[in-house]
């Protein structure tokens, strides 16, 4: 079966010794209305240098608080996040950046200054920050657009600016939470095939949430497909499509096999 | 939508509606107890000539704002550490709720005994009447920033004090201002309302021309006092789009 095969193939770029970033045995509850609910029940999860992991799961599975908390900006109750062999857990930075669900722009800044924001924090000049800011606003294809407004621009525009600002700061782990998921179809595969443009020329090591199959296994190197509440691994599946990528992968018979079979262990979890 | 003819016409129309209803009922009740426009008009450009309308005006405005800036410098900041702080709300909102709700003509024997009747009176009383509206909106404007802007100030290491610089008071803002806003139409109402009670100021001359029957002159003392509050209104308002062009005031006006 696909899955077989595809897990026999060897990650393109997994490389030996220490992973970049370890999750190790995170646990997380939430208190609502005096219940604790548990969200997240010794998870672990190992990312390699350079790998584009996707986190794929239902709503409610704990994905994104999994990511949060690798970010640092959400507790845990138990467990260590480890990156490039330290501790980071509970803290924030260390060549970490964020893109956020819902892009989370600063309304009162211009497109440089949400750009600019995390260079801002760091204490780096006006000068050079401005410069950088510049450099990746180009990057996302905003020229033009400097010193607008995020009211003033699109939805598909304004998490290019989400993007830029993690970027701004040189993360060495980019994280995206759900990053396109309140974009319409086409803006969401225009902004998949940026990102994989952008990757190409930036590698870094990136962290994915996504409930959508097709943009898991379009993007990702790695599939970490998660069951609904408490969060688990449900399949981890390597995704063996050659890189650059292009639209036409999705009709090929072997990504249609593999959207049906993770389709398949999605639906196992499902409670509707 | 409606036209624009309409949208212009309808208020013209309403506006003539009642001068036409005001002009009857002034000829029919006589000057004494109210007076029609027409001779309010004539009036009203005999207290511009004679000047002391604008002269009492002037000083009653500057003891205003004295108060007025007091309750900004005082509430701003009270009401963005209640709402940042459980503990600040738990102590301060009891007081605040229960002062935003006293009439402040009420409070104008109590403080006359306490600070007799000269400037620090005038200056407490418009303090009093503006400042808990200035907190509450500060207050309400704190506890409705989205913790996810907060959260992406953290993502980005920052530190609680550039929390405060870049996140929390520049999306406090629009409610600083509309906060401004409301507090200084009470301020303007609390300044004649304190003026009356101790005779002083343009609250003496509201109080002369209803003393004297003067319904003429009343009027057009209290037409001044309409323009002078839509007038500030609209300053702070013009203010906040020109140093906020980010943000539409109208979202938080309420």
């Amino acid at each position: 079966m696909s899955i077989a095969r595809a897990k026999s193939v060897p990650a393109p770029r997994q490389t030996h010794g220490a992973p970049k970033l370890e999750a190790r045995g995170i646990t997380k509850f939430y208190t609502r209305d005096g219940n604790r609910l548990l969200v997240l029940q010794d998870f672990s999860l190992s990312v390699a240098e350079l790998e584009f992991l996707v986190l794929l799961g239902p709503s409610g599975c704990g994905k994104s608080t999994l990511l949060r908390i690798i970010d640092g900006i959400e507790p845990c109750d138990a467990g260590q996040i480890i990156l490039d062999g330290k501790d980071v857990t509970g803290t924030t930075g260390a060549g970490r950046g964020m893109v956020f669900q819902g892009f989370e722009l600063f309304p009162w800044r211009t497109v440089m200054g949400n750009v600019a924001f995390g260079l801002e924090v760091a204490g780096v000049g006006s000068k050079e920050r401005m410069d950088i800011a510049r450099e990746y606003v180009n990057l996302v294809g905003l020229n033009g657009f400097e010193n607008s407004y995020p009211h003033e621009l699109s939805g598909g525009m304004q998490q290019r600016v989400g993007i830029a600002r993690a970027l701004a700061i040189n993360p060495t782990i980019l994280m995206m939470d759900e990053p396109y998921g309140a974009l319409d179809v086409q803006t969401r595969e225009l902004l998949q095939d940026e990102l994989l443009n952008i990757w190409e020329k930036q590698r870094k090591t990136v962290v994915f949430v996504t409930h959508s199959i097709e943009e898991a296994l379009y993007l990702a190197d790695r599939i970490v497909v998660m069951s609904p509440r408490p969060g688990r691994i449900e399949q981890v599946i390597e995704v063996p499509f050659a890189r650059p990528r292009s639209d036409e992968i999705k009709s090929t018979p072997e990504f249609l096999d593999l959207r049906r079979d993770i389709w398949q262990s999605l639906k196992k979890g499902a409670r509707v | 939508m409606m036209p624009a003819l309409q949208r212009l016409a309808l208020p013209v129309l309403g506006f003539a509606v009642l001068l036409i209803a005001w002009e009857i009922a002034g000829r029919i009740a006589g000057p004494a107890l109210l007076a029609p426009p027409s001779s309010v008009a004539v009036e009203y450009v005999g207290l511009l000539r004679q000047g002391e309308m604008l002269r009492e005006l002037g000083v009653s405005l500057r003891q205003m704002a004295v108060g007025f800036i007091a309750a900004c410098v005082i509430g701003m900041p009270l009401g963005a550490v209640m709402g940042r702080s459980a503990v600040a709300d738990a102590i301060f909102r009891p007081w605040v709720s229960m002062f935003v709700v006293t009439s402040t003509a009420a409070l104008i024997p109590l403080f006359i005994l306490f600070l007799g009747t000269g400037l620090m009176l005038r200056v407490t009383i418009v303090f009093l009447a503006s400042v808990w509206y200035i907190t509450l909106t500060t207050y309400n404007g704190a506890r409705g920033i989205s913790p996810q802007q907060i959260a992406v100030a953290r993502s980005f290491s920052a530190s609680p004090l550039q929390i405060f610089w870049k996140v929390i008071l520049p999306a406090l803002y629009p409610y600083l201002l509309t906060g401004a806003r409301i507090g200084i139409v009470h301020a303007i109402r609390a300044m004649v309302l304190a003026e009356m009670f101790v005779i002083i100021g343009y609250g003496a001359l509201m109080h002369r021309s209803g003393l004297s029957l003067d319904t003429g002159q009343l009027l057009g003392l209290l037409i001044t006092l309409m323009i002078v509050s839509l007038f500030f209104n609209w300053v702070l308002g013009a203010a906040g789009r020109w140093l906020a062009p980010w943000y539409d005031l109208q979202r938080v006006t309420a």
